[in-house]
């Protein structure tokens, strides 16, 4: 790179920091980033909508309070994209379902509202696996979004447009939610750090609800500092969500390059010696694909993975055995638990109070039937059969029953592990970016790319994943890093020094586009 | 686990959902393929029970299908246990202020002077 950086090159926290000092605009800002935004979205296809018009009154009125000697707030002018399940009033929100088609928001989530309040521009709504059900956003009902490193492989999901939109330089920051792993999961194979506070950290006040016992607003970010940044503004507690902690969040970015010498990492012995693969009846974490491919694959992950054990360590990490053997039925427990959850969630999209509405059914029963079998897409209909069927009379024990006890015995070893080690650390995904359309005719394979973001989830902890490296194939690896319950700081300070020990600074490069991009 | 055509038209029942045979015969057998996967829960020795877990966390959701879940923000469900007891306490039982019925009705599909309007709730002889 010759001079100086445009200003979309540019992290969260030092667009802010010129902006702040007036060096730049928030309009200059925002017009860079629509610049790109207008280069790379051709190929990447990361957004839903871009809202151009109110974006810029947005950029103009922190210009404004910046001239009246104002401070905007922390994220002064920094163009932000927000997953298309969080409410911003005034606008269109569709989970990109067709069931949602003409729905306006009517009010603001509380994340979202601390996002303006803090001079964020908000520049459009990003694409995601229907209804946040997916690992590929090739679940949207509009249109795929596709990986930046290489446009033939999926962005990951079901947080896949902010990640893509944060990976191809068009803002500085997503926010998205995650469920089982969906913005960790495209964070890592889009080469970004994404991040799943503590349970209860960020209101859901405005978050369209998939499975209520793991939903969380996180952020992604270019950078461990900027994520953490992100996440501060949009943590603590909210009146509007009785699941939100009632306990002050602490500073995030206090202690964040603190280091972590003498530092306490966990490396589960369930993941040193990954099982064979698996699907139907393992009962081990998957390790990566099937066959000879798979095989060599694994063994890539398993390799990059204790080079990220070396590299904590150099930066004056203890690595500590740790034994969650309860992982293996990770998978099988949160597809019980989360779908149960999302078929209660989404029985409120029937076509009586938003959204659409089947023509010409005689009655109110089939304006039900047919509303959701019309508007719902084949994931998220496969997920409430499966949540049905699991809280169905002579199945509830067996399945949901039983997910509740397994899980019961995993929040004892992950909190037994988190005794022993101050975090965990994991591999975020079995694989790199897979091709598009790969395991679309596959569930259950698309299921199994969850197998190391899902504990967190169901056990409430903070995860964040942040990227250790390239494969063969120059698609990004990622390393995931666990803590106890509000222990959020200590994620990120050992996801900075990680960061650091590494030195990521590579950018994708729009493989596949007759004309690079990067 | 084989789950019949039948089996799957008693679920897709609950969940006010209906498919073609086609799409049946494909549910049927995706289903069964994920079911046969979970099935390893049995194999799973859960230990010590569910003492873990608060009062909150063992209730389950909502059946499927029951349009009586209304609201447009999200349903507060099972608690996990990373929020001790005390760090996310019930709100508190007091009307406050809600969205305004004309925000509400401005994305219903069909409302008539401030309600919803809806077909017949039951047809003529069923």
């Amino acid at each position: 790179m010759t001079g100086s950086p445009d200003l979309w090159e540019l992290g969260a926290e030092e667009l802010a920091q010129r902006i702040r000092r007036r060096e730049v605009s928030a309009v200059e800002a925002l017009e860079s980033a629509l610049a790109r935004t207008a280069r790379v979205e051709p190929l990447v296809h990361a957004y839903l909508e871009l809202f151009e018009e109110t974006a810029r009154e947005s950029a103009r009125a922190v210009d404004r309070r910046l001239a009246a000697g104002e401070d905007p707030g922390p994220l002064a002018g920094v163009p932000v994209a927000l997953k298309d399940n969080l409410n911003l009033a005034g606008h269109r929100l569709t989970c990109a379902s067709h069931i949602l088609e003409g729905y306006v928001a009517p009010y603001t989530a509380t994340a979202v509202q601390r996002l303006l309040d803090a001079g964020a521009v908000v520049l459009g709504r990003a694409n995601m696996d229907e209804f946040a059900m997916g690992s590929s956003c090739e679940n949207s009902a509009w249109r795929p979004t596709r990986n930046p490193w290489d446009l033939g492989t999926v962005p990951g999901g079901s947080s896949g447009g902010p990640a893509a939109a944060v990976a191809a330089g068009s803002v500085a920051l997503g926010f998205g939610s995650d469920t089982g792993g969906s913005i960790r999961q495209p964070a890592a194979l889009c080469g970004v750090v994404g991040v799943k506070p503590t349970y209860g950290l960020v209101s859901r006040y405005g978050l369209v609800a998939f499975a209520s016992s793991t939903d969380q607003i996180g952020p992604i970010a270019r950078g461990v500092r900027d994520a953490a940044l992100g996440l501060q503004v949009i943590a603590g507690p909210d009146a509007n969500d009785s699941t939100s902690a009632r306990r002050p969040v602490g500073d995030l970015l206090a202690g964040i390059e603190d280091g972590v010498a003498g530092l306490r990492v966990g490396v589960l012995a369930e993941i040193e010696a990954p099982a064979p693969v698996t699907a139907p009846a393992a009962a081990g974490p998957s390790a990566g694909g099937e066959g000879a491919a798979g095989a060599a694959e694994a063994g890539e992950m398993a390799v990059a993975f204790q080079e990220a054990l070396g590299a904590l360590e150099r930066a004056g990490a203890e690595l500590v055995p740790v034994s969650v053997p309860s992982l293996g039925a990770a998978i099988a427990v949160y597809y019980v638990i989360a779908t149960s959850e999302a078929s209660a969630n989404l029985a409120r999209f029937d076509g009586v109070r938003y959204g659409r509405r089947a023509a010409g059914a005689p009655s109110l029963a089939e304006v039900y039937v047919r509303s959701r079998s019309e508007g719902f897409g084949a994931e998220v209909k496969r997920r409430i059969m499966l949540g049905t069927f699991a809280l169905s009379s002579g199945y509830y024990e067996a399945y949901y029953g039983k997910a509740r006890a397994v899980l019961a015995r995993m929040r004892r070893e992950l909190a037994a592990a988190l005794e022993r080690a101050d975090v965990l650390v994991t591999p975020t995904t079995p694989s790199a970016a897979f091709r598009l359309g790969e395991k679309l005719d596959d569930p259950l394979a698309m299921y199994l790319s969850d197998i190391f973001t899902t504990p967190a989830s169901l056990v409430g902890l903070p995860a964040v994943a942040v990227p250790s490296g390239l494969d063969a194939r120059g698609l990004p690896l990622s390393l995931q890093i666990m803590g106890r319950p509000f222990e959020d700081a200590t994620v990120f300070r050992a996801a900075r020094a990680f960061e650091r020990q590494v030195g990521w600074q590579v950018a994708p490069r729009f493989r596949g586009a007759e004309a690079g991009a990067g | 686990m084989a789950l019949t055509s039948e089996e799957v038209r008693k679920i897709a029942s609950l969940a006010r959902l209906r498919f073609s045979p086609a799409d049946e015969a494909t549910m049927a057998g995706q289903l069964g393929h994920i079911v046969d996967y979970i099935d390893q829960l049995q194999r799973w020795d859960p230990g010590r029970g569910e003492a873990a877990s608060g009062p909150r966390a063992a209730a389950p959701p909502v059946a499927a299908g029951d349009p009586a879940v209304a609201a447009v923000t999200p349903a507060p469900a099972a608690a996990p246990a990373s929020v001790a007891a005390g760090e996310a306490p019930e709100a508190e039982d007091r009307p406050g202020p809600c969205l305004p019925r004309e925000s509400f009705l401005a994305n219903a599909p069909a409302a008539l002077d401030g309600f919803l309007l809806v077909p017949e709730v039951k047809l003529a002889g069923e």
